[in-house]
């Protein structure tokens, strides 16, 4: 119980660090170039890696239950490209909408009875689920977007209280997320889960369900990232962005949910997501190649993941 | 971290001094060969003639022909307009028909066998838009061996796997559609940013070099801004664009867009910011992708060869090399209504100038 404490001050720790790098971002940026701090810019960085930070969410449970999914970025592709094929073929546009939830929730339940019940470890299972989601999509629409979607269906672009709702759904998903994590029995079974099987399982938690739970849950979080992706423009692509499940995985652990299971919140993935928003956004402001973005999340990854051995040595 | 952080990227801005104005960022280091800023460019010298020729090719001068063309794949837009180019071509010529017949998806496997079926069961011609340029070589080799007259387009192969090549555009071509029509845009003093891939994809680089070479003979105060990456993403290019309207405000004039990714994305995000006719948005992407923001007034162009015309003209070539009028060393081609067409890198037609679809027009064309 003691150690669940100190391992959640811990992960408030950093979260408190994201917080105080982005308001330093902001500040040095700003400074710099003022429009840096315009609301368009501000609402552009927001905006534009929130279907990020909401697959962070799941991608969060999914590691703080001692599992990882690099699968993510493919299920996001296909979800979108179905809820695409569903609004131009006529259906509802609330179909469109829902059907992603309700079909990621299955697709990730499946592979969570893979590595729940057969045994096969999950990067192994999640593996194979990309290979067969990235093949099958690329052979089913021959690389082909789709087009002509109708009015009314791009919920990306929707807001309320002029806030674009990608930003209320970051926002929603995050605290109802951090609350189940907090306070419900569900919640602590998965850090159970993660941190410790055998001493779970003692305690009558089961593992497999809470397992499969998890990426049911992961998978209807993915189904929202992609409906918010497959909704930002006119036209759907339908391949699968390059490298996104490692950017969502990134978001999880720069965010301070430990890779070794068990430890973390989904406050921190969802800031560390806003965070390279905002770091991408000050590269092209301060005139800097992009392709300092990638080595700047390595090296927070790096940063992040010693300084989580460190507290682990410290605290034993 | 704060620490690494501002440092890192104080380093990096150090390490960066302004970008240099003389070169534009993401072009290449290659000799660059800007067209004439009006009127026709003098064609340049082909050179000897590399591509293949067939074995023992019967007399075909004047005779019915029977071609099929294999497209990378069928049941697309884009292949479908090539093929109805073709169709044209073969009604006008009145002895040739022409059969399109492929893939169902772009595979070089399935292509391969496309191929090495129509040898077996004998044409005179292989129209083909190679999946792979290296894969798809020993099967179009095996045809000119059995005497089958082979013409590329659109995606080439090895050059001594098939006759003759028609190129749908030069990359100096390309620069100037894409400068002429930003600068009819937005004036010849307006300022403007490049949306790209990478900064070192091969085509988007090379194209990038025309345009600086171009714009400084014949748009010499247009303003260069920047150029970001955006790979071929379309929420990052759309994320992209979005920055650098923020970063630019009233600066910027207009975007141009390198890939068909980034075009359509950099409209979007001109759209969604109120911003349509104070910004431009100039580039290379499908006439579909576009049309939502070609017909509601917001963007005026894209640009992109004609699909139509690139079909007819390898129809064209197809009737001539089999007919024996079109031979190695031959500076110009006639391809019916399209005229005379250049030969240009030793064994390729040159299709033309790119086309710029407009409101006008581009409801004509469905890929």
């Amino acid at each position: 119980m003691s150690r669940r404490i100190t391992h959640a001050l811990g992960s408030l720790g950093q979260e408190i660090l994201l917080v105080v790098v982005i308001l330093a971002l902001f500040a040095f940026v700003g400074t710099y170039n003022p429009r840096f701090l315009s609301e368009n810019n501000l609402t552009s960085i927001f905006v534009g890696n929130a279907y990020i930070a909401v697959a962070a969410i799941g991608m969060s449970l999914v590691i703080i239950s001692g599992n990882i999914d690099v699968s993510i970025g493919a299920l996001i592709g296909v979800l979108a490209v179905i809820s695409g094929l569903l609004v131009t073929n006529g259906y509802p546009i609330w179909l469109a909408w829902l059907a992603p939830l309700v079909l990621g929730a299955a697709i990730n339940a499946l592979v969570g009875c893979l590595i729940a019940y057969a045994r096969v470890p999950s990067i192994i299972a999640t593996l194979a689920m990309l290979s067969i989601l990235s093949g099958g999509l690329i052979t089913f629409t021959g690389g082909q977007w789709i087009s002509g979607l109708p009015a009314g269906y791009q919920l990306a672009q929707f807001r309320l209280l002029n806030v674009p709702s990608p930003v209320w759904f970051m926002i929603g998903m995050t605290v109802l997320a951090g609350f189940l994590m907090r306070y419900t029995t569900f919640g602590r079974a998965v850090y159970a889960v993660g941190s410790n099987p055998e001493a779970a399982r003692a305690s009558g938690i089961s593992y497999k369900a809470t397992v499969v739970k998890v990426f049911a849950i992961h998978g209807a979080i993915g189904g929202i990232a992609a409906v918010l992706f497959a909704t930002q423009l006119q036209v759907i692509q339908s391949t699968v962005p390059v490298g996104l499940e490692l950017v969502i995985i990134t978001a999880s652990v720069v965010g301070g949910v430990s890779i070794l299971g068990g430890v973390g919140t989904v406050f921190g993935s969802t800031l560390a997501a806003i965070l390279f928003a905002a770091i991408g956004s000050s590269l092209i402001f301060l005139n800097v190649s992009a392709y300092w973005l990638r080595a700047v999340q390595g090296i927070l990854i790096l940063a992040t993941v010693l300084a989580d051995m460190a507290r682990r040595r410290r605290t034993g | 971290m704060k620490k690494l952080l501002t440092a890192l990227i104080g380093a990096s801005l150090l390490s960066t001094p302004a970008f240099a104005q003389s070169a534009w960022t993401g072009g290449d280091d290659q000799p660059t060969n800007p067209l004439a800023c009006t009127g026709e460019s003098p064609a340049p010298e082909p050179g000897e003639y590399n591509g293949g020729t067939p074995t023992n090719a019967p007399d075909r001068n004047g005779k019915d022909l029977k071609v099929v063309d294999i497209p990378k794949l069928v049941g697309v837009g884009y292949f479908a307009s090539t093929a109805s180019g073709m169709q044209e071509a073969a009604k006008e010529l009145g002895n040739i028909t022409v059969n399109t017949d492929g893939p169902t998806r772009a595979n070089i496997d399935e292509q391969i066998t496309f191929v090495d079926n129509y040898i077996t069961s004998g044409v005179d011609g292989i129209l083909f838009a190679a999946n792979d340029p290296v894969a798809i070589a020993p099967v179009l080799k095996k045809a000119l061996d059995a005497g089958i007259n082979v013409v590329g387009y659109d995606a080439d192969a090895e050059a001594d796997a098939r006759q003759w090549f028609v190129n749908q555009a030069l990359p100096n071509g390309v620069a100037k559609s894409m400068m002429d029509q930003l600068a009819s845009e937005i004036g010849e003093e307006g300022s403007f940013a490049i949306v790209t891939s990478t900064f070192t994809t091969p085509n988007q680089a090379r194209w990038i070099s025309e345009m600086q070479a171009y714009t400084e003979k014949c748009h010499p105060n247009l303003k260069f801004l920047e150029t970001v990456e955006a790979q071929e993403d379309n929420i990052l290019s759309f994320n992209q664009a979005q920055t650098l309207i923020n970063k630019y405000g009233d600066d910027l004039k207009g975007i141009l867009g390198m890939t068909s990714v980034a075009t359509p994305a950099a409209a979007e995000a001109v759209q969604q910011n109120g911003l349509c006719g104070k910004v431009s948005v100039v580039g290379l992407a499908l006439p579909n992708a576009m049309k939502p923001y070609i017909n509601s007034d917001c963007i005026q162009s894209t640009i992109l060869w004609n699909t139509v015309d690139l079909g007819y003209a390898a129809v064209e070539v197809m009737r001539q090399v089999a007919d024996g009028t079109l031979k190695p060393g031959d500076k110009t081609v006639k391809a019916g209504r399209l005229g005379e067409l250049p030969i240009v890198n030793q064994s390729q037609v040159l299709l033309g100038q790119p086309k710029v679809f407009t409101k006008a027009d581009i409801n004509d064309f469905d890929f």
